[in-house]
């Protein structure tokens, strides 16, 4: 590439990011600036956000590590075994990429309230889903899904069963062989895809919104408290300040997440 | 510990991929398993691995049914045909991993693990990790790994396949030398005649999911039951419609042979020379001749010549 088209390229890119992404961000941070620090400070400090923000990180305490669970038996279980529904299960796991978290939301209703399949039952036994933390929960678990399957299966197709079978031959059961041969080489990708999941966790903002009842203090999650700031109660400091705080969590994911790759590729280069 | 396969049979979907299989491996013997790609070689020695179950038959190893025994409780030694080695694991955790898993003391462990490094040639190499090894070490990382165990049976998948001539060459003779200092009963599978020659005492050739003939290896060359081991086993030409090999004909002047012919073309690869003659019914043949033998008869292309069996000069 001739150095003119070069620089031509790099502008129009730097210059789209920066129309999509950079302004945006600056006038969040003046913004939420725009009173001093101890404006922002004390808005990000009062009761409805603290709530806030300790409800997203709860429910991402939840999600993330069941998620990393199911996440890594079903791509075990696609990758290394045959079965009758094998290609069902791998595309219902796209359906939350595929399907807008608002469709989510609407079917987490439709089954949770109280004339719906399972909330009728359920709310016999004492427990309810809807405009409770659980629902919050749930919500949060169908759009988070996908992301560890996503990450670990390729690399799990990608490294083969080898490894694993001359671990059998060796002696070695199945325990064994999942925590000193399989684990381990998928760590990075595993790692990869909890950190895509907690990004999509903390973040979620339809589903939830739809089953929470955006209860102040009992069900509202950050980005609910965010919209609900700005949209509710015209309190347009608190609702830059919350995103400020928000966005600076979602960086360091992915700086971590940045990190991660960088890893990975040294990896990759390593065993090639 | 001898190894007795009988009758054994393995489908994949519609494939026959092993069919009524029987046979015998000594003890302490070096057996190959010899077929062209598609021949179930493979799947035989994951059959007696017991990574594959068989559908029909059985695996006995030292008179005792393993045929429904997990791999794991076999004590067996596999070398994968692209030696699996645990990538995240240095050359000496690798060899370590069998013994770790039958929980042997720690001392021992490291005892063990450098005699078979030593045992190798890989003394050096106990820190680095699998991918920063060549091809050649690798395998040998493979096989080190595989007999730790102290397997009863040594299982080796293509083991020479990945690796560039030399080495291969080089590992092959070392392979027999180990053989002989540990006589630890061996199969390996591979397409490469020559290999299986060099190597094993015992052949066992398959075709199309069945053992075509089994035997040791110069008898089977001598005296092939099918013109596919024939062809298989090494250089072959047709000469009075039998398939026969290239150096049991010779050529002679054009009056002493009955078969005549002209020749086309002379190859010369060092010691030998390859002829190939296009007799007078239209078909072709090759003979080949020792350099001395070729330029003794000033032989070239388009001169008339007599074809016939070296045998008949005994005749």
């Amino acid at each position: 590439m001739t150095n003119t088209s070069k620089w031509t390229l790099r502008v129009v890119v730097m210059s789209y990011l920066g129309v999509l992404i950079g302004l945006p961000v600056t006038f969040l941070v003046v913004k939420a600036f725009g009173h001093g620090f101890g404006a922002f400070w004390s808005e990000v400090t009062q009761r409805d956000a603290l709530d806030a923000l300790k409800l997203s990180l709860e429910v991402a305490a939840i999600a993330v590590p069941v998620n990393a669970l199911v996440g890594v038996g079903a791509a075990l279980l696609i990758a290394r075994h045959d079965f009758v529904g094998k290609r069902v299960l791998d595309t219902v796991f796209d359906v939350p990429i595929a399907i807008s978290p608002i469709i989510i939301g609407i079917a987490l209703v439709l089954a949770y309230s109280r004339i719906g399949w399972f909330g009728a039952p359920l709310a016999r036994w004492g427990i309810n889903v809807l405009f409770t933390p659980l629902g919050i929960v749930l919500a949060t678990m169908s759009v988070s899904l996908p992301y560890v399957l996503r990450s670990i299966l390729p690399v799990l197709l990608e490294v083969g069963d080898d490894q694993e079978q001359a671990a059998r031959t060796l002696g070695a059961g199945r325990f064994r062989i999942f925590f000193q041969v399989t684990l381990p080489s998928i760590r990075w990708a595993v790692l990869y895809g909890v950190t895509l999941t907690i990004a999509r966790t903390l973040g979620e903002f339809g589903a939830v919104l739809v089953v929470s009842g955006n209860i102040t203090g009992v069900t509202q999650t950050l980005p609910i408290y965010i919209f609900d700031s700005w949209d509710q109660r015209f309190d347009v400091l608190g609702s830059y300040s919350g995103a400020l705080v928000l966005a600076l969590i979602s960086i360091g994911v992915l700086g971590i997440l940045a990190a991660l790759k960088r890893r990975e590729k040294k990896l990759l280069v390593d065993f090639a | 510990m001898s190894i007795s396969l009988s009758h054994l049979t393995k489908h994949y979907a519609k494939t026959h991929a092993v069919q009524d299989v029987s046979a015998e491996i000594k003890h302490g013997s070096l057996t190959a398993v010899l077929g062209p790609s598609g021949s179930g070689k493979s799947t035989l020695l994951k059959l007696i691995s017991g990574l594959e179950k068989p559908d029909e038959g059985t695996v006995t190893i030292d008179g005792e049914d393993m045929t429904h025994v997990d791999p794991r409780h076999r004590d067996i030694g596999f070398c994968f045909q692209h030696y699996a080695p645990f990538r995240h694991m240095n050359v000496a955790k690798n060899v370590a991993f069998g013994l770790k898993v039958r929980k042997r003391p720690k001392k021992e462990i490291d005892a063990r693990v450098s005699e078979l490094l030593a045992l190798v040639k890989l003394e050096g190499k106990a820190k680095s990790f699998p991918a920063q090894l060549s091809g050649g070490e690798r395998q040998r990382m493979a096989l080190a790994r595989a007999l730790a165990i102290e397997p009863r049976v040594l299982l080796l998948d293509e083991p020479f396949g990945a690796l560039d001539a030399v080495v291969r060459a080089e590992l092959r003779h070392w392979l027999k030398e180990l053989h002989g200092q540990l006589h630890v009963t061996t199969v390996l599978v591979t397409h490469d005649q020559q290999e299986a020659m060099e190597v094993a005492d015992q052949l066992i050739v398959m075709r199309a999911g069945r053992v075509v003939q089994s035997g040791n290896p110069l008898a089977l060359y001598e005296s092939p039951a099918t013109d596919f081991v024939h062809e298989f086993l090494g250089p072959s030409t047709i000469f009075e419609g039998e398939v026969t090999r290239p150096h049991d004909l010779e050529l002679v002047s054009v009056h002493q042979g009955q078969v005549k012919g002209r020749i086309t073309s002379i190859v010369s690869l060092g010691f030998e020379a390859q002829v190939t003659v296009e007799l007078s019914d239209g078909t072709s043949t090759w003979v080949q001749l020792s350099r001395n033998e070729l330029s003794a008869m000033g032989l070239r292309v388009a001169l008339l010549v007599g074809v016939r069996r070296r045998e008949d000069i005994d005749a």
